[in-house]
């Protein structure tokens, strides 16, 4: 019902997101580029893990590293994000119009049964 | 897999319907009233199974307007009438399972009326997905709590 075209990059931005150290790379870099070392200070991590980290973000899209050799700043790409808050949306959608539905059909059922009260 | 409990939802509706408890309970949990409304609107349900009972299957073929036809399935993980009902479903494409989504809903009565509140939790990838980042992880059920705050920032 929810599937569509992008739900392989979806799923992937998904498992990239289902990680709170990853999260909280993405919620630093929010506020703008920074570098690896600034990056690792606040989790008590060695730069490999961090490393790591960043390598599935931007496998993800969900970053871009910067080419310099020395300093390669870290910066946030929010295009996949948007991918995941769509089908959230759509989700949604589904739901918000699933309800209007039942919402109508308690009314109907409810009439129904009042109706079948008053024959008896 | 677990629920976690202090995961925040991803997506969370709260409806109140001029209805008892019992009957939206029914509306949820018999084929025959759930193929009446779930579903964008115009759309029919041929296909609906429902066996509301932990471990049983919910199965749903939608057809929209056009003619195209949307099966999904989920199973019950918890189901206590009339006030809790809790399935999973797998998002798939091309035939392989992209994740889960974890759907709880809640009915509380109040004043005749009935208020539902469903909540969809994004469970897990596939470990397909999870080898090809690397097999850092392995089975996730992680929600995506902060991605709010990660957009509403970027």
């Amino acid at each position: 019902m929810v599937s569509n075209a992008a739900s392989d990059r979806l799923s992937t931005t998904l498992a990239a997101l289902a990680d709170p150290t990853r999260r909280a790379i993405l919620a630093r870099l929010a506020s703008g580029e920074t570098s690896v070392t600034e990056l690792a200070k606040p989790f008590r991590m060695t730069l490999p893990a961090v490393s790591k980290h960043l390598k599935v973000l931007e496998r993800a899209g969900l970053i871009a590293r910067g080419r310099s050799a020395q300093w390669r700043p870290c910066k946030l790409d929010a295009g996949p994000m948007r991918d995941v808050a769509e089908w959230v949306q759509n989700y949604r959608r589904f739901w918000d119009t699933s309800f209007d539905r039942l919402d109508d059909y308690l009314i109907d059922v409810q009439a129904k049964e009042k109706n079948r009260g008053r024959k008896r | 897999m677990v629920e976690n409990a202090s995961a925040r939802p991803d997506m969370t509706i709260v409806r109140v319907f001029d209805a008892p408890r019992r009957l939206v309970w029914q509306a949820w949990t018999e084929a025959e009233r759930l193929a009446q409304w779930f579903g964008p609107k115009g759309f029919t349900n041929p296909v609906c199974e429902v066996d509301a009972r932990p471990g049983g299957m919910l199965r749903v073929t939608m057809e929209s307007p056009d003619g195209s036809l949307y099966p999904m399935e989920a199973v019950f993980d918890e189901v206590v009438a009339p006030e809790r009902l809790v399935w999973t479903t797998s998002v798939e494409h091309d035939g392989n399972v992209s994740f889960d989504i974890r759907q709880v809903t809640t009915f509380v009565e109040r004043d005749g009326k009935t208020e539902v509140t469903t909540q969809a939790f994004v469970l897990r990838s596939t470990p397909e997905a999870a080898e090809a980042l690397g097999g850092m992880e392995q089975g996730w059920s992680q929600s995506l709590d902060k991605l709010g705050d990660v957009l509403a920032g970027g």
